[in-house]
């Protein structure tokens, strides 16, 4: 898979020049008027501005959309194109697209596009303040495309949920040959694992109790294995039944080495049954079974670190995630998709809630990128060979401030339960730290019998998205 | 495959009911074995270990953290197609319950034995049927075995009747802890050749399959106020009943085909001993049968007219067989090793009485509770069951219990 480039958009950066515009209608209709540009910078009501443009998607609507065959995805540049002998002017595809990057050019008399103008694209060219960038995607986003999505469309997840973002990633990737278990959560609950006879999924699925997940695939696994079949067992759960009352069950299958690949999305809490408190929610943090109320004022007790506890079963392959680092995340599945072949393999994904944290829907990506900025969720990974070692530095944190007053759970919080939560978050710090210093400091580690020194996950290192 | 000193079938050999249930496992080619020791269960899967760790027995083994994760294993492997094999006790039994609940709505045909002990509280790694009695209603298949022999015989054709297609249900062979678990006696071991015929290749996720060759959604959500799911829920569950109802037959059937093969002819839902023009009757569950058949001959040489009616398969209830067993006698009574707290009698009475209803004539009948927490049920206490089962005359509603091992 080549790595496809895109012009990427920094709303920040941007001035609303509109010299962008002009430099695309001269490059392309050889016209000084904006109208004929294939961009687009629009400024909203708060004086933010927009940019619609091709993203040249690997998953494209508009191809989808065109009864013709005029669009197509050149696998050489990833470019989308457009062939004029094949339109039939059905103006299909503007409707199929979500970011108005294919319109009807009045005055051409046909729909035009982005062709990112052979690579050295005059929008970006012109822009002075730098908000257009001409840059290489992550694999994540030129891969995705090409690999099938095995959900069905129309998961009735909450408006802004990033548990399905994770979900639809990774099944993609992980692939067809793939059995599912997803115990009862948020994903079963949004249809994942079918209703009244219909299934949510097109590999085989199964709605496990929410405390056998992962031995009822380590028993799956080991007769695959023993037919000589390479089937990948996948789990999708929750923090509430991995951490708490699944926790036997899973430090079971982690001990025994079984080689599941074991995906945990971690929205601290209860989310599905109603925003009840697990051992994964943070301390401070209004739950409806931690209330804010006269005698208490949310949850009392700091959050179980569940990956740093699965690092203590010498899993063949830990690491921590977030849905604003996606491509962190994408390198990390492979890794643990990787160790699976060989043992347990345990991915811990935090993906805000929208419903239950308290916050707008839109903001969810945002809320996932403060809370690692602020250190309030560390990413890292580890293997028993090359130990543990963070994958992006918690030096230099932003104020935990701007991640709380984002979230309607914290609103009550009190200046002590707020140093309380700045001390919990340095001594987690100290604690990786230390954690990846005695790694680093020790002799390789030896391997334990039916574990593969997971030498195969030898790469580049995971990098910050 | 290394050469490895293959399995002593075929033969004659003394050995504990543990023993002849890991025998029948290995002979039975189980695909996946998933354990967890608890008294008296433990020795069936170090047997069982050592039966995989030798290479007699070509099968997975799964040490799992509890039984809750052992019966786990077992429903990943089953769906995956593997013949599976768990033994548990009392208290792993309860802290399986959940994983148990489900098994036989999937239809899986995994075989389970329950090495019967009695349960909490007292505290308690004694004998008795509390454990296995307190799941009757979960939808397992549940046999109980007389001798050593039985057992492992029971363990063989437990699995064609799981297997049977129009069965699909789990089964649990039921032996007593302590006196078959530990109590050793001569057994004749099968071919192999005769159990590869019996029971033929494992038969196990034609219906339900995680497999990516045939993708499906294995039990999904299904029920809701109104419409479809609701009714697709009653046709699950009556199939279900269904196919426990069917079990009867595919148990007369095993049984009538292991006795062809093997000349072993074991009473499949009900066995009728000296029944013939007997006046009363005493009613039997598991080993304590022994003694009460040698306290029914006493007194058939003393020239009473007493029969014994042994249950074996308890789950399914063989309701008209029992009612034809019993409907014309004057009186039985009923030993239970368990207590059906809810009637202060014990269950298998509870069973036998309510399969008596709506017949046009009903004996007197007396409930016995006797052998819990590990005590011996011996002759002295069943010639006690012949003395007060033959004193009974008219129904005079219900008769209080009689504890058998009440020192009062």
């Amino acid at each position: 898979m080549p790595a496809y480039n895109t012009i990427a958009f920094h709303a920040d950066r941007c001035d609303g020049c509109g010299k962008c515009m002009i430099a695309c209608a001269q490059a392309k209709s050889a016209s000084d008027s904006p109208r004929r540009a294939r961009l687009e910078v629009l400024a909203d009501d708060a004086g933010r501005f927009e940019l619609t443009m091709c993203r040249q998607c690997a998953d494209p609507e508009c191809v989808q959309s065109c009864p013709a065959a005029a669009l197509a995805k050149n696998a050489a540049t990833g470019v989308i194109e457009w062939d004029h002998d094949k339109c039939i002017d059905c103006l299909l595809c503007t409707v199929g697209c979500s970011f108005a990057g294919i319109a009807l050019d009045e005055a051409a008399g046909h729909v035009v596009k982005c062709d990112q103008c052979g690579g050295d694209p005059a929008c970006v060219r012109a822009c002075k303040p730098g908000a257009l960038e001409y840059l290489t995607m992550a694999r994540i986003y030129d891969e995705a495309g090409s690999l099938e999505d095995l959900f069905v469309q129309g998961l009735s997840a909450c408006q802004g949920c990033n548990t399905e973002l994770i979900m639809r990633h990774t099944l993609r990737r992980v692939g067809p040959d793939t059995v599912v278990a997803a115990p009862p959560g948020c994903v079963p609950g949004m249809g994942a694992v079918g209703y009244n006879g219909l299934t949510g999924t097109k590999v085989p699925v199964f709605h496990p109790l929410l405390t056998n997940t992962a031995p009822m695939l380590a028993g799956l696994k080991r007769v695959y294995k023993r037919k000589g079949r390479q089937v990948t067992a996948l789990a999708l759960a929750g923090d509430g039944g991995a951490a708490d009352v699944g926790f036997q069950s899973l430090s079971g299958a982690a001990e025994r080495g079984e080689e599941i690949l074991f995906l945990v999305i971690d929205n601290e809490g209860y989310m599905n049954t109603g925003m009840q408190r697990s051992s994964c929610t943070p301390y401070g943090a209004w739950t409806t079974t931690t209330p804010v109320g006269r005698e208490s004022h949310g949850k009392s007790q700091d959050a179980k670190n569940l990956p740093l506890l699965m690092v203590g079963h010498r899993c063949a392959y830990v690491a921590t995630a977030s849905t604003a680092f996606m491509a962190d995340f994408y390198l990390k599945l492979d890794r643990a998709l990787q160790a699976s072949k060989t043992g347990f393999a345990y991915l811990h994904v935090y993906s805000p809630c929208t419903t239950g944290w308290r916050f707008p829907s839109k903001k969810n990506i945002e809320v996932a990128r403060k809370a690692v900025e602020s250190n309030f969720v560390l990413l890292w990974e580890y293997t028993p060979a090359a130990g543990l070692r963070l994958t992006r530095s918690v030096d230099d944190p932003v104020p935990l401030s701007e991640y709380l007053v984002a979230l309607g759970k914290y609103r009550h919080l009190t200046p002590e339960q707020v140093a309380h939560l700045e001390q919990h978050i340095a001594e987690n710090v100290a604690a990786i730290k230390r954690h990846a210093l005695a790694e680093a400091a020790a002799p390789p580690a030896s391997t334990r019998p039916g574990i593969s020194s997971a030498g195969a996950l030898q790469g580049p290192p995971a990098s910050q998205a | 495959m290394a050469a490895v000193a293959p399995l002593p079938s075929g033969r004659v050999l003394a050995c504990d009911g543990n023993e002849a249930a890991a025998l029948a496992v290995a002979l039975a080619r189980v695909d996946m074995v998933a354990v967890y020791p608890i008294t008296p269960q433990s020795s069936l899967v170090e047997y069982l270990a050592k039966f995989i760790a030798d290479g007699r027995l070509q099968a997975e083994l799964v040490d799992a953290e509890g039984e809750h994760s052992v019966l786990s294993v077992l429903q990943g492997a089953a769906l995956a197609g593997a013949r599976t094999f768990t033994a548990t006790s009392g208290p792993g039994l309860a802290f399986m319950f959940e994983p148990y609940l489900r098994t036989p709505g999937m239809r899986l045909p995994i075989v389970m034995s329950i090495v019967t002990r009695d349960t909490l509280t007292p505290q308690c790694v004694w004998g008795g049927h509390q454990d296995a009695m307190s799941v009757r209603e979960a939808g397992w298949v549940q046999m109980y075995c007389e001798t050593v022999q039985e057992v492992l015989d029971t363990t063989i054709i437990a699995y064609r009747v799981a297997e049977q297609r129009d069965v699909m249900l789990p089964v649990n062979v039921c032996h007593d802890g302590n006196y078959l678990s530990y109590g050793t006696a001569r057994i004749e071991l099968p071919e192999q050749d005769a159990v590869d015929t019996f029971l033929g290749a494992p038969d196990v996720n034609w219906h339900a399959a995680l497999d990516p060759d045939r993708p499906m959604a294995v039990d999904p959500l299904t029920g809701g106020p109104a419409g479809a799911g609701p009714a697709t829920f009653v046709r699950y569950r009556r199939g279900q009943c269904a196919g426990m109802h069917r079990a009867l037959d595919a148990i007369r059937d095993a049984h009538r085909e292991w006795a062809r093969l093997t000349g072993r002819n074991h009473a499949p839902l009900i066995e009728r001993y000296r029944m013939e023009d007997a006046e009363c009757a005493i009613v039997t569950l598991g080993s304590m049968t022994g003694a009460a058949k040698d306290a029914v001959d006493e007194a058939r040489a003393a020239g009473r007219r007493v029969g014994l009616v042994k249950v074996k398969t308890f789950r399914p209830f063989p309701a008209t067989d029992v009612a034809d067993a019993l409907c014309k006698l004057r009186s039985f009574g009923v030993v239970d090793r368990s207590v059906d707290f809810a009637w202060n009698c014990g269950p298998l009475y509870r069973e036998v009485v309510t399969a008596l209803q709506g017949g046009t004539r009903t004996a007197t009948s007396q409930s016995f509770i006797g052998g819990l927490a590990g005590a011996d049920l011996t002759v002295e206490h069943f010639q006690r069951v012949i003395e007060t089962v033959g004193q009974m005359r008219e129904v005079a509603g219900p008769r209080d219990t009689v504890w058998l091992d009440a020192q009062e």
